[in-house]
């Protein structure tokens, strides 16, 4: 695990470098007290930055290679889902299934302006069924679309809480 | 004193909390956080009701999956699994999910009793509260992160003060510049506790989940439940009155929680047992013990969050949020500004408590057909529900957008092995810690004394400095019994 160690100790520095570069920005008011705008968030940038070395420093010093197979065989052991216990797939491809996942949200964002809420949490519950796995056909279709009337029913027109009213906005 | 919202917001926390803790991999912080966003256009009290009724019953509904299909549907009935399971291999399904029940319904009214006594006695300290005691009380909220590190110190530092510099974005609280905002207007009030949570908790399970298999089926044949009779009553009172002991220390010790208390009460069950040998095949005292142990949690947990303000676990950081949504502060001064709120919590857990009863015999049928669902469908309307509840907050699609962002870093937190409610206390404590410290700096002219002279200011700090004395040792002694293991200070 020491690599993810180094990886998160180097992204932690980065952050703590670029932080303390954006406080040391920040505008001081006529009406500073003796701290300031700045002060606290340059000691949490120090202190960020001092742990993530020693974060660094010990990934260096006793350097891993992964979760390694008991039985010595040097390859990565395969991980097991502590659900149903059978393998899942590997960290990078994990990742890349979960940027499709954002990638959905993100899509929804752009779009439901335009479309609305029903159109487009029908559209985010369809892509969500069909990348996890889901058929494409009416049935799944069909059960986005209720999905969808379920949500505006629930909150826009029984609950009166506000959701993207989109370029041709329903009323209730 | 119990009105029909009040009653209304008990039972349906407790329906939503039962179904979403059947489902595997949804924790009871997460079908808290799923419904927070729409408790704003809620009345305050019956919105904290909501969010502390679905806690109380997430953890019985954890317990349902546990038994039925051995997967816990939390991490606190894993314990459950151990004879529950076993229960139902011999036939005896219903007769489980009955003693479940009942345990959680006792171990939660003792907890109830608990948070009442505990809570209560220091509202009287409330009035002498000045910023430099504030201060303290956020240093001392801070101090537990050591508890809630998990493994590592040095990953729970770094998350805390990734957690301190979000809440330092927006208007610096003394001289009213802009901090971080990068020109957004919709960051000069800051990011709000509420969007961090459901992106760490809820999206980012959600991009987890999006890679994980999907779980057994459960037969709904076998699920009918059966209280227990009163001889069975008798042999169950006394792991019912130890995992409600376990549940007590575990709720208000930081970082202790369901888990803890579970298996820590299982394990004293079967020592004072007059039937140790049954444990793991089957012992009704193995159900009854865990479960009274985490549904006395979910009552304990609350005693530090509301006397303190400080979250001793995930769910009571949620349950913080739903505070925080309504202006509610939790601490000292609740008790003294918002006592309706209070005394509203109390009954509100107290109806909680008896609807789980009610209720957990009646949602039994449809909780099955959920947890039978398939997987994508499931994931399909939890995503959708997600992203309406976040735009329902300020009706911002950005905020939608930065409820994904910090889905990314639950991801990212959940890869490199780093825990999430020391950013959590970060986020909640860090306006809180900045502001009463330069304000107290600013009434003594610069002289840091003043921390010490204020006699509450320096009890807290006194409390805080042992936490970090003890959570020190305690990660220092675990790395030198285990110099391999990846346990780290």
């Amino acid at each position: 695990m020491k690599h993810r160690d180094l990886v998160f100790g180097g992204a932690a520095l980065a952050i703590s470098i670029l932080y303390y570069w954006m406080a040391t920005l920040v505008p001081i008011s006529q009406l500073a007290d003796a701290i300031g705008p700045q002060g606290l968030p340059k000691v949490y940038a120090l202190i960020l930055a001092a742990l993530s070395l020693i974060l660094l420093v010990r990934g260096v010093r006793d350097p891993g290679s992964g979760i390694r197979d008991p039985k010595g065989s040097g390859k990565p052991a395969t991980a097991v889902s502590k659900l149903s216990g059978s393998p899942i797939p590997d960290p990078r491809s994990r990742s890349f299934r979960a940027a499709g996942m954002l990638l959905i949200g993100i899509v929804y964002i752009v779009l439901a302006p335009w479309l609305g809420y029903l159109l487009s949490i029908s559209g985010l519950i369809f892509a969500t069924t069909y990348y996890q796995g889901g058929t494409v056909g009416r049935p799944a279709a069909l059960v986005a679309l209720c999905g969808g009337v379920f949500f505006w029913v629930l909150f826009v027109a029984f609950m009166g809480i506000a959701q993207p009213p989109g370029l041709f906005p329903l009323q209730p | 004193m119990v009105t029909p919202g009040l009653a209304f917001a008990a039972f349906a926390g407790v329906a939503w909390g039962i179904l979403g803790g059947a489902l595997p991999g949804i924790s009871p912080s997460i079908t808290m956080a799923l419904l927070l966003p729409f408790t704003y256009g809620l009345d305050p009290t019956n919105a904290v009701v909501l969010l502390a009724a679905t806690y109380v019953g997430a953890e019985y509904g954890g317990s349902i999956p546990a038994i039925l299909i051995r997967t816990p549907g939390t991490n606190a009935a894993a314990a459950t699994v151990i004879d529950g399971y076993a229960m139902k291999e011999q036939g005896k399904a219903g007769e489980a999910l009955g003693i479940s029940l009942y345990s959680g319904f006792v171990g939660g009214l003792f907890g109830l009793a608990v948070l009442v006594l505990l809570a209560q006695p220091l509202s009287s300290v409330a009035l002498a509260f000045t910023p430099t005691s504030y201060f303290a009380l956020g240093v001392l909220g801070l101090s537990v992160i050591g508890s809630v590190s998990g493994d590592s110190l040095v990953k729970g530092l770094m998350a805390a003060l990734f957690g301190l510099m979000i809440s330092s974005i927006g208007t610096d609280p003394v001289t009213g510049v802009s901090r971080f905002t990068f020109g957004s207007p919709e960051l000069l009030s800051g990011i709000p506790p509420i969007l961090v949570m459901v992106g760490l908790f809820a999206v980012g399970e959600l991009l987890v989940q999006s890679s994980e298999p999907g779980w057994e089926k459960a037969s709904s044949t076998e699920a009918r439940i059966r209280f227990p009779r009163p001889a069975m009553w008798r042999r169950i009172a006394r792991p019912q009155l130890i995992g409600s002991v376990m549940g007590t220390f575990e709720g208000i010790m930081p970082g202790g929680g369901g888990t803890i208390s579970a298996f820590l009460a299982y394990n004293e069950a079967r020592r004072w047992s007059a039937n140790k040998e049954e444990f793991g095949k089957g012992s009704p005292e193995g159900i009854a013990a865990p479960e009274a142990a985490n549904n006395t949690v979910a009552c304990t947990a609350l005693v530090p969050m509301l006397s303190l303000g400080i979250p001793s676990s995930n769910s009571s950081a949620v349950l913080l949020g739903g505070f925080l949504i309504h202006g509610l502060i939790p601490g000292p001064m609740l008790f003294v500004k918002s006592p309706d709120v209070i005394t509203g919590l109390f009954v509100g857990l107290f109806i909680a408590n008896v609807a789980m009863l009610i209720l957990g015999y009646l949602i039994m049928a449809p909780c099955l057909w959920l947890v039978n669902r398939p997987k994508p469908y499931l994931m399909g309307f939890i995503y959708a529900f997600v992203v309406s509840g976040v735009y329902a907050i300020e009706a911002s699609l950005f905020h939608v957008g930065v409820a994904l962002l910090f889905g990314v870093v639950g991801y990212a937190m959940r890869y490199f092995k780093v825990p999430f409610l020391p950013m959590v206390l970060g986020v909640v404590l860090g306006f809180m810690v900045e502001s009463n410290y330069r304000r107290a700096l600013v009434l003594s002219s610069g002289d840091h004394m003043t921390f010490l002279r204020d006699p509450i200011s320096a009890g807290l700090l006194g409390f805080a400095a042992v936490f970090i004395v003890g959570s020190l040792l305690r990660h220092l002694f675990a790395r030198r019994v285990q110099p391999g293991a990846e346990a780290t200070v």
